[in-house]
């Protein structure tokens, strides 16, 4: 998948407003792979329906959705599930992670889907966001913060052409910021997928190609 | 341990599926015992595989007068479509008598020898039960199948051979033998031998493929001596009709009265095996209800960890799968236990029967087990296709 294409795309619950001011809905907007974007936005412009919107599921927006030329309404249950494991990987601002799994379940659970990952690279990346400490910590007693570090490692137990975070620093210092910006570039240029971000204020420090307010 | 099946697992309630595993238990196993017991009572009933239950054989009555003019014992073209016309008639068919001579000597070297003059008679061989391979007559051929009345083997062994001292014989050991038989008639005589298919206690008389009747009563009788059946054979869609009776009474005609009873027997008992079937199916049902009810609850329950697999890459397919294995899985397990409780009960009521019919053949247990098998496949596949949608209701995000 090479190209993210969002065409008048707008939610249907803003279609009786006219005030719509945004650089992506009822626009025409590409996100390219390799390359890095930041999506800013204000609360309730429809941010995690943009997220859902592109990862399949939801389809209350009218407009277009293309993936290399393709209309997404018309993908089927099998051809998502493939996109989920091989092309797109997703952050959510809510994370769904597994609460009743440790830390190391919760990212195991995907990496055995996808057998991507080696054991000892997954490691290295608790090791580096600092919670080596909670590999067998149940998810449902570690703090929001923590989750999100272990929310990016099982995102990036997947092939992917495209990452998409959510909020991804939310309630993380800026040190532990940096280290995750860090992880994410380097994993998606080894791969020559594109990054996209968004955030609602403090946003994770990127060489960012293009930035778009939505 | 399997992640996904730790994480599904979660909320799963065991009294509600023990609840299911007792429930469906004793549905199936009312339903497997209720076929085999009708198989096995079938065997009981039926001494005679060459004749359905369901047949009655007709004749007219023979008063003193009619024997005396003759012709009248026979049933004319008219009495046939009258008969045939009846609604209670499935099927009818005419006893071809033979129109030539027929002599039989029966050999047991060094034991007794028989020689009788004798007659044969045939019916479609649509109504005779026996492998069309054993019963079938090439023209030409020398070998005959037949099949003799019992009647005559029970004159032998607790008549004959019980006053001489002579040994006994079995079905089995006559069925090797061979009868030799004389046909002559038209200036001609041929010999022939007769291979004893088996023996009839339903039919008194001695039965040869119509094929070969029509070839040897063509060949060795003349033909205005061929004459009119004095026998039916005919196929009634229920032997307690009440029609049956009376249209009997009305023509002057016989069957044979404890036959009929017989059936009667097998009738009734058809029906209450299928009432305690039907009961069973009832309880199987119910508790598969028990069993959908439970799963959907779990896949309600366990809604947000469903839709979350979806979400990180699990396919549909793979995230029902642990629940219908579960689902099969204790269909599985129930039909194993069914099965087996159903040979323990078996055993019991056959001990019963083996002490009044001492060599009692009964069926094996396979059509019980198919019965059981077809019912685990179809409701199999409905646990699985239903919780497949339970879960792709999830990916629609319907819930």
């Amino acid at each position: 998948m090479n190209k993210i294409q969002l065409i008048d795309t707008l939610p249907n619950v803003f279609q009786n407003r006219t005030d719509v001011v945004s650089d992506i809905w009822q626009k025409e907007v590409t996100f390219e792979k390799g390359r890095i974007y930041l999506v800013e936005a204000n609360s309730g412009t429809g941010k995690s329906s943009l997220c859902s919107y592109i990862y399949g599921y939801r389809h209350d927006y009218q407009g277009k959705i293309l993936f290399d030329g393709e209309d997404i309404r018309k993908y089927a249950v099998a051809r998502w599930t493939e996109i989920r494991q091989k092309h797109f990987a997703l952050l959510w601002q809510e994370l769904r992670m597994f609460p009743e799994l440790t830390a190391w379940e919760n990212v195991d659970i995907k990496n055995k889907l996808t057998g991507y990952q080696t054991k000892e690279q997954i490691l290295a990346w608790f090791e580096m966001l600092g919670i080596t400490d909670k590999l067998n910590a149940k998810m449902g007693r570690m703090s929001f913060g923590q989750q999100q570090r272990v929310a990016l490692i099982r995102a990036l137990c997947q092939p992917f052409d495209f990452l998409f975070v959510d909020e991804p620093i939310s309630h993380l210092d800026d040190t532990n910021a940096a280290i995750m910006g860090d992880i994410m570039t380097t994993e998606a240029k080894k791969q020559g997928a594109g990054i996209i971000t968004t955030s609602i204020g403090k946003h994770i420090e990127l060489p960012y190609d293009q930035v778009f307010n939505l | 341990m399997n992640l996904v099946w730790k994480l599904l697992r979660q909320h799963i309630s065991i009294p509600q599926f023990v609840g299911f595993f007792f429930a469906n238990l004793v549905g199936v196993v009312i339903i497997l015992l209720g076929v085999q017991f009708y198989n096995d009572y079938q065997a009981l009933d039926n001494e005679d595989s060459f004749m359905k239950a369901d047949y009655l054989i007709l004749n007219k009555k023979i008063g003193a007068l009619s024997g005396l003019t003759g012709g009248q014992s026979s049933f004319t073209s008219d009495d046939i479509d009258e008969l045939k016309a009846e609604p209670f008639v499935e099927r009818l068919g005419a006893f071809t008598p033979s129109s030539f001579n027929v002599k039989a000597r029966f050999d047991v070297e060094g034991f007794v020898s028989f020689s009788t003059e004798m007659f044969f008679e045939s019916v479609p061989d649509d109504f005779v039960d026996v492998e069309s391979e054993a019963w079938h007559y090439e023209e030409g051929s020398t070998d005959i199948p037949i099949i003799l009345p019992k009647n005559y083997l029970d004159l032998y062994n607790f008549g004959y051979a019980q006053g001489k001292g002579l040994p006994k014989l079995s079905e089995g050991i006559l069925g090797a033998m061979k009868l030799n038989i004389q046909i002559g008639g038209e200036g001609q005589q041929d010999e022939f031998d007769g291979r004893i298919v088996g023996f009839s206690s339903r039919l008194n008389t001695i039965l040869v493929p119509e094929s070969f009747m029509r070839w040897a009563n063509g060949k060795y009788a003349n033909a205005a001596a061929v004459k009119e059946p004095t026998r039916l054979i005919v196929e009634v869609n229920n032997p307690t009709d009440d029609r049956i009776t009376s249209y009997l009474q009305d023509h002057d005609y016989e069957t044979d009265e404890d036959k009929l009873d017989a059936s009667k027997t097998t009738f009734i008992l058809r029906v209450i095996v299928s009432i305690v079937m039907v009961v069973g199916v009832v309880i199987s049902i119910l508790s598969i209800y028990i069993l959908m009810l439970s799963v959907f609850l779990l896949v309600q329950k366990n809604s947000t960890k469903l839709e979350n697999l979806l979400l990180i890459g699990y396919s549909p397919a793979k995230v029902s799968f642990p629940y219908q294995a579960l689902t099969v899985g204790l269909n599985v397990l129930v039909l194993i236990l069914a099965v087996i409780i159903m040979c323990v009960v078996r055993n019991y009521y056959l001990d019963m029967f083996q002490n009044f019919f001492p060599d009692l053949e009964v069926p094996g247990i396979t059509q019980a087990l198919l019965v059981g098998i077809c019912l685990l496949v179809i409701v199999s596949i409905f646990n699985i296709i239903a919780v497949y949608g339970k879960v792709m209701s999830i990916w629609k995000r319907k819930e």
